[in-house]
Protein backbone atom coordinates (compact mmCIF):
# COMPACT_ATOMS: atom_id res chain seq x y z
CA UNK A 1 0.00 0.00 0.00
CA UNK A 2 2.68 2.40 1.08
CA UNK A 3 4.92 1.35 -1.74
CA UNK A 4 2.16 1.93 -4.27
CA UNK A 5 1.59 5.38 -2.82
CA UNK A 6 5.28 6.22 -3.04
CA UNK A 7 5.41 5.05 -6.62
CA UNK A 8 2.40 7.19 -7.41
CA UNK A 9 4.01 10.28 -5.85
CA UNK A 10 7.26 9.69 -7.73
CA UNK A 11 5.34 9.19 -10.99
CA UNK A 12 3.40 12.42 -10.43
CA UNK A 13 6.61 14.35 -9.75
CA UNK A 14 8.17 12.81 -12.85
CA UNK A 15 5.16 13.93 -14.88
CA UNK A 16 5.37 17.44 -13.42
CA UNK A 17 9.10 17.88 -14.07
CA UNK A 18 8.87 16.21 -17.47
CA UNK A 19 6.21 18.70 -18.55
CA UNK A 20 8.44 21.56 -17.37
CA UNK A 21 11.50 20.13 -19.12
CA UNK A 22 9.63 19.47 -22.38
CA UNK A 23 7.91 22.83 -22.63
CA UNK A 24 11.03 24.80 -21.64
CA UNK A 25 12.55 26.85 -24.42
CA UNK A 26 15.59 29.05 -24.06
CA UNK A 27 14.67 32.70 -24.48
CA UNK A 28 16.58 34.05 -27.43
CA UNK A 29 16.11 37.74 -26.65
CA UNK A 30 16.11 39.63 -23.36
CA UNK A 31 12.84 40.95 -21.97
CA UNK A 32 12.32 44.63 -22.63
CA UNK A 33 13.15 45.78 -19.10
CA UNK A 34 16.33 43.67 -18.88
CA UNK A 35 17.45 44.86 -22.30
CA UNK A 36 17.00 48.44 -21.14
CA UNK A 37 19.18 47.91 -18.08
CA UNK A 38 21.84 45.98 -20.02
CA UNK A 39 22.13 48.96 -22.38
CA UNK A 40 21.74 51.68 -19.76
CA UNK A 41 24.20 50.58 -17.05
CA UNK A 42 27.44 50.39 -19.07
CA UNK A 43 26.56 53.77 -20.63
CA UNK A 44 25.37 55.62 -17.57
CA UNK A 45 27.39 54.03 -14.73
CA UNK A 46 30.39 52.63 -16.62
CA UNK A 47 30.11 49.22 -14.93
CA UNK A 48 30.39 46.05 -17.07
CA UNK A 49 28.62 44.06 -14.33
CA UNK A 50 24.98 45.03 -14.72
CA UNK A 51 23.85 43.37 -11.49
CA UNK A 52 26.31 45.29 -9.32
CA UNK A 53 25.22 48.48 -11.05
CA UNK A 54 21.59 47.81 -10.17
CA UNK A 55 22.28 46.66 -6.61
CA UNK A 56 24.68 49.42 -5.60
CA UNK A 57 23.33 52.42 -7.47
CA UNK A 58 19.72 52.15 -8.62
CA UNK A 59 18.78 50.04 -5.61
CA UNK A 60 21.49 51.18 -3.23
CA UNK A 61 18.94 52.20 -0.61
CA UNK A 62 17.44 48.72 -0.77
CA UNK A 63 20.90 47.20 -0.25
CA UNK A 64 21.31 49.41 2.82
CA UNK A 65 18.08 47.89 4.12
CA UNK A 66 19.38 44.36 3.49
CA UNK A 67 22.54 45.09 5.45
CA UNK A 68 20.41 46.54 8.24
CA UNK A 69 18.43 43.27 8.31
CA UNK A 70 21.71 41.36 8.64
CA UNK A 71 22.73 43.67 11.48
CA UNK A 72 19.43 42.99 13.23
CA UNK A 73 20.00 39.23 12.84
CA UNK A 74 23.41 39.59 14.51
CA UNK A 75 21.98 41.73 17.31
CA UNK A 76 19.01 39.39 17.81
CA UNK A 77 21.27 36.35 17.98
CA UNK A 78 23.36 38.16 20.58
CA UNK A 79 20.21 38.73 22.59
CA UNK A 80 18.96 35.15 22.30
CA UNK A 81 22.16 33.16 22.46
CA UNK A 82 23.90 35.51 24.88
CA UNK A 83 27.55 36.30 25.30
CA UNK A 84 29.42 33.18 24.21
CA UNK A 85 32.55 34.03 26.23
CA UNK A 86 30.62 34.08 29.48
CA UNK A 87 29.06 30.69 28.82
CA UNK A 88 32.37 29.09 27.90
CA UNK A 89 33.78 29.99 31.30
CA UNK A 90 30.96 28.11 32.95
CA UNK A 91 31.93 24.85 31.20
CA UNK A 92 34.82 23.12 32.96
CA UNK A 93 37.87 23.28 30.72
CA UNK A 94 39.12 19.78 31.55
CA UNK A 95 36.04 17.83 30.51
CA UNK A 96 38.21 15.41 28.52
CA UNK A 97 35.70 14.99 25.70
CA UNK A 98 37.31 17.75 23.61
CA UNK A 99 40.11 16.42 21.44
CA UNK A 100 42.42 19.27 20.47
CA UNK A 101 42.93 19.75 16.74
CA UNK A 102 46.20 18.47 15.37
CA UNK A 103 49.18 20.48 14.22
CA UNK A 104 48.29 19.73 10.59
CA UNK A 105 44.84 21.27 10.91
CA UNK A 106 46.05 24.35 12.79
CA UNK A 107 48.90 25.06 10.38
CA UNK A 108 46.73 24.34 7.36
CA UNK A 109 44.17 26.86 8.57
CA UNK A 110 46.95 29.39 9.23
CA UNK A 111 48.17 29.00 5.64
CA UNK A 112 44.69 29.06 4.13
CA UNK A 113 43.41 32.08 6.06
CA UNK A 114 45.46 34.72 4.18
CA UNK A 115 44.72 33.01 0.85
CA UNK A 116 40.98 33.15 1.48
CA UNK A 117 41.26 36.77 2.62
CA UNK A 118 43.08 37.72 -0.57
CA UNK A 119 40.41 35.95 -2.59
CA UNK A 120 37.71 37.85 -0.69
CA UNK A 121 39.47 41.16 -1.41
CA UNK A 122 39.67 40.21 -5.08
CA UNK A 123 35.95 39.39 -5.21
CA UNK A 124 35.04 42.65 -3.50
CA UNK A 125 37.31 44.86 -5.62
CA UNK A 126 36.19 43.30 -8.90
CA UNK A 127 32.49 43.60 -8.12
CA UNK A 128 31.93 46.20 -10.83
CA UNK A 129 33.87 44.20 -13.47
CA UNK A 130 32.91 40.56 -13.02
CA UNK A 131 30.74 38.34 -10.89
CA UNK A 132 31.07 39.26 -7.24
CA UNK A 133 30.74 42.29 -5.05
CA UNK A 134 30.44 43.34 -1.44
CA UNK A 135 27.97 40.75 -0.24
CA UNK A 136 29.74 37.78 -1.79
CA UNK A 137 33.19 38.94 -0.67
CA UNK A 138 31.90 39.55 2.84
CA UNK A 139 30.54 36.01 2.96
CA UNK A 140 33.99 34.72 1.96
CA UNK A 141 35.62 36.76 4.75
CA UNK A 142 33.19 35.18 7.19
CA UNK A 143 34.03 31.71 5.83
CA UNK A 144 37.71 32.33 6.59
CA UNK A 145 36.79 33.29 10.15
CA UNK A 146 34.74 30.09 10.35
CA UNK A 147 37.78 28.10 9.21
CA UNK A 148 39.83 29.64 12.04
CA UNK A 149 37.12 28.76 14.53
CA UNK A 150 36.89 25.18 13.28
CA UNK A 151 40.64 24.66 13.34
CA UNK A 152 41.09 26.23 16.74
CA UNK A 153 37.95 26.19 18.91
CA UNK A 154 39.65 28.33 21.56
CA UNK A 155 40.17 31.15 19.09
CA UNK A 156 38.59 34.28 20.52
CA UNK A 157 36.83 36.55 18.07
CA UNK A 158 37.28 40.20 19.02
CA UNK A 159 33.66 41.34 19.16
CA UNK A 160 34.53 44.93 20.05
CA UNK A 161 36.84 45.33 17.07
CA UNK A 162 34.31 43.74 14.72
CA UNK A 163 31.52 45.89 16.10
CA UNK A 164 33.46 49.14 15.73
CA UNK A 165 34.65 48.26 12.20
CA UNK A 166 31.16 47.28 11.17
CA UNK A 167 29.61 50.46 12.54
CA UNK A 168 32.29 52.60 10.87
CA UNK A 169 31.65 50.92 7.53
CA UNK A 170 27.93 51.44 7.98
CA UNK A 171 28.33 55.14 8.81
CA UNK A 172 30.65 55.64 5.82
CA UNK A 173 28.14 53.81 3.61
CA UNK A 174 25.38 56.21 4.61
CA UNK A 175 27.73 59.20 4.24
CA UNK A 176 28.61 58.00 0.72
CA UNK A 177 24.92 57.82 0.01
CA UNK A 178 24.40 61.40 1.21
CA UNK A 179 27.40 62.53 -0.84
CA UNK A 180 25.64 61.02 -3.85
CA UNK A 181 22.58 63.06 -2.91
CA UNK A 182 24.66 66.25 -2.88
CA UNK A 183 27.10 65.78 -5.77
CA UNK A 184 25.02 63.65 -8.15
CA UNK A 185 21.47 62.61 -8.90
CA UNK A 186 20.35 60.84 -5.74
CA UNK A 187 21.08 58.67 -2.69
CA UNK A 188 24.11 56.44 -3.41
CA UNK A 189 24.38 57.72 -6.98
CA UNK A 190 27.79 56.41 -8.02
CA UNK A 191 28.31 59.12 -10.63
CA UNK A 192 29.68 61.57 -8.05
CA UNK A 193 33.16 60.34 -9.02
CA UNK A 194 34.46 60.28 -12.61
CA UNK A 195 33.45 57.10 -14.41
CA UNK A 196 36.95 56.49 -15.74
CA UNK A 197 37.81 54.10 -18.53
CA UNK A 198 35.21 51.40 -19.13
CA UNK A 199 36.41 48.04 -17.78
CA UNK A 200 39.42 49.41 -15.88
CA UNK A 201 40.10 48.52 -12.25
CA UNK A 202 39.42 52.06 -11.01
CA UNK A 203 36.26 52.89 -12.87
CA UNK A 204 32.49 52.99 -12.56
CA UNK A 205 32.48 56.01 -10.26
CA UNK A 206 31.91 55.27 -6.59
CA UNK A 207 30.80 51.64 -7.05
CA UNK A 208 34.16 50.15 -5.88
CA UNK A 209 34.07 52.31 -2.73
CA UNK A 210 30.50 51.27 -1.93
CA UNK A 211 31.49 47.67 -2.66
CA UNK A 212 34.39 47.78 -0.20
CA UNK A 213 32.29 49.33 2.56
CA UNK A 214 29.57 46.75 1.98
CA UNK A 215 32.11 43.91 2.00
CA UNK A 216 33.61 45.04 5.32
CA UNK A 217 30.20 45.46 6.89
CA UNK A 218 28.84 42.10 5.70
CA UNK A 219 32.07 40.30 6.61
CA UNK A 220 32.01 41.65 10.18
CA UNK A 221 28.31 40.92 10.65
CA UNK A 222 28.51 37.35 9.37
CA UNK A 223 31.65 36.69 11.46
CA UNK A 224 29.80 37.81 14.58
CA UNK A 225 26.82 35.61 13.64
CA UNK A 226 29.08 32.56 13.16
CA UNK A 227 30.81 33.21 16.45
CA UNK A 228 27.47 33.51 18.24
CA UNK A 229 26.51 30.03 17.08
CA UNK A 230 29.67 28.52 18.54
CA UNK A 231 28.08 28.59 21.96
CA UNK B 1 49.96 16.94 -30.23
CA UNK B 2 49.70 19.06 -27.08
CA UNK B 3 45.91 18.67 -27.25
CA UNK B 4 46.36 14.89 -27.39
CA UNK B 5 48.55 14.98 -24.28
CA UNK B 6 46.03 17.24 -22.54
CA UNK B 7 43.12 14.97 -23.45
CA UNK B 8 45.02 11.94 -22.20
CA UNK B 9 45.72 13.65 -18.86
CA UNK B 10 42.06 14.67 -18.48
CA UNK B 11 40.98 11.10 -19.27
CA UNK B 12 43.44 9.71 -16.73
CA UNK B 13 42.14 12.17 -14.15
CA UNK B 14 38.58 11.15 -14.93
CA UNK B 15 39.51 7.50 -14.37
CA UNK B 16 40.98 8.38 -10.97
CA UNK B 17 37.91 10.42 -10.05
CA UNK B 18 35.71 7.50 -11.11
CA UNK B 19 37.70 5.15 -8.91
CA UNK B 20 37.29 7.64 -6.04
CA UNK B 21 33.53 7.52 -6.50
CA UNK B 22 33.62 3.73 -6.75
CA UNK B 23 35.67 3.57 -3.56
CA UNK B 24 33.16 5.75 -1.72
CA UNK B 25 30.40 3.35 -2.70
CA UNK B 26 32.15 0.03 -2.25
CA UNK B 27 34.48 0.46 0.73
CA UNK B 28 33.21 -1.11 3.95
CA UNK B 29 33.68 1.61 6.63
CA UNK B 30 34.22 5.34 7.08
CA UNK B 31 38.03 5.22 7.27
CA UNK B 32 38.59 3.19 4.13
CA UNK B 33 36.08 5.38 2.31
CA UNK B 34 37.91 8.52 3.38
CA UNK B 35 41.25 7.23 2.17
CA UNK B 36 39.84 6.01 -1.14
CA UNK B 37 38.07 9.30 -1.75
CA UNK B 38 40.94 11.55 -0.72
CA UNK B 39 43.84 10.02 -2.56
CA UNK B 40 42.08 9.29 -5.81
CA UNK B 41 40.20 12.60 -5.96
CA UNK B 42 43.30 14.67 -5.16
CA UNK B 43 45.28 13.03 -7.94
CA UNK B 44 42.29 13.00 -10.30
CA UNK B 45 41.63 16.72 -9.76
CA UNK B 46 45.27 17.58 -10.34
CA UNK B 47 45.47 15.52 -13.53
CA UNK B 48 42.30 17.10 -14.94
CA UNK B 49 43.55 20.62 -14.15
CA UNK B 50 46.98 19.93 -15.67
CA UNK B 51 45.25 18.50 -18.72
CA UNK B 52 43.19 21.68 -19.07
CA UNK B 53 46.42 23.69 -18.83
CA UNK B 54 47.59 21.94 -22.02
CA UNK B 55 44.45 23.16 -23.78
CA UNK B 56 44.67 26.73 -22.51
CA UNK B 57 48.31 27.61 -21.79
CA UNK B 58 47.30 31.15 -20.80
CA UNK B 59 45.29 29.77 -17.88
CA UNK B 60 48.32 27.94 -16.46
CA UNK B 61 48.98 30.24 -13.51
CA UNK B 62 45.35 30.23 -12.37
CA UNK B 63 45.16 26.45 -12.73
CA UNK B 64 48.37 26.14 -10.72
CA UNK B 65 46.75 28.14 -7.92
CA UNK B 66 43.72 25.84 -8.03
CA UNK B 67 46.02 22.78 -7.88
CA UNK B 68 47.80 24.32 -4.88
CA UNK B 69 44.46 24.92 -3.19
CA UNK B 70 43.29 21.33 -3.80
CA UNK B 71 46.63 19.97 -2.61
CA UNK B 72 46.34 22.04 0.55
CA UNK B 73 42.71 21.50 1.48
CA UNK B 74 41.80 17.99 0.37
CA UNK B 75 44.28 15.98 2.50
CA UNK B 76 43.91 18.24 5.55
CA UNK B 77 40.12 18.09 5.55
CA UNK B 78 40.16 14.30 5.19
CA UNK B 79 42.73 14.11 7.98
CA UNK B 80 40.43 16.15 10.23
CA UNK B 81 37.40 14.05 9.24
CA UNK B 82 39.25 10.82 9.91
CA UNK B 83 40.47 12.00 13.31
CA UNK B 84 36.97 13.15 14.21
CA UNK B 85 35.49 9.80 13.18
CA UNK B 86 38.12 8.02 15.27
CA UNK B 87 37.50 10.29 18.25
CA UNK B 88 33.78 9.51 18.38
CA UNK B 89 34.60 5.80 17.92
CA UNK B 90 33.04 5.07 14.55
CA UNK B 91 33.39 1.30 14.25
CA UNK B 92 35.99 -0.10 11.85
CA UNK B 93 35.45 -2.95 9.50
CA UNK B 94 36.43 -6.35 10.83
CA UNK B 95 39.25 -6.74 8.34
CA UNK B 96 41.18 -3.88 10.00
CA UNK B 97 43.83 -5.33 12.29
CA UNK B 98 45.88 -2.35 13.48
CA UNK B 99 44.80 0.97 14.96
CA UNK B 100 48.00 3.02 15.26
CA UNK B 101 46.19 6.12 16.53
CA UNK B 102 44.61 4.25 19.43
CA UNK B 103 47.92 2.54 20.24
CA UNK B 104 49.71 5.90 20.27
CA UNK B 105 47.05 7.40 22.52
CA UNK B 106 47.28 4.42 24.90
CA UNK B 107 51.07 4.71 25.19
CA UNK B 108 50.65 8.45 25.80
CA UNK B 109 48.18 7.80 28.57
CA UNK B 110 50.24 5.07 30.26
CA UNK B 111 53.38 7.24 30.06
CA UNK B 112 51.79 10.25 31.72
Amino acid sequence: MRRAFNTLVVALFALLFASIAVTYTEQQTLPQLAAGYVKLIPEELGAPNVITGILLTYRGFDTLGEVAVLFMVAAGLGLVLGDSTRRRDAVPAESGAIVPSTELVRNGAAILFPLISIFAAYIIMNGHLSAGGGFQGGAIIASSVMLLLLANPEYLVDHDFLGVTESLAGVLYVLTGIAGLIFAGGFLDSRMLPLGQFGAFFSAGAIPIISVLLGIKVGCELSVIIDRFRG
Amino acid sequence: MTKLVGSFLVLLGAIFLFSAGLGMLRMPDAFTRIQAGTKASTLGNMLVLIGVAFYHPDWSLKLLIVVYFVLLTNPISSHALGRAAHAIRIPMTRATVTDALRDARDTDRSAS
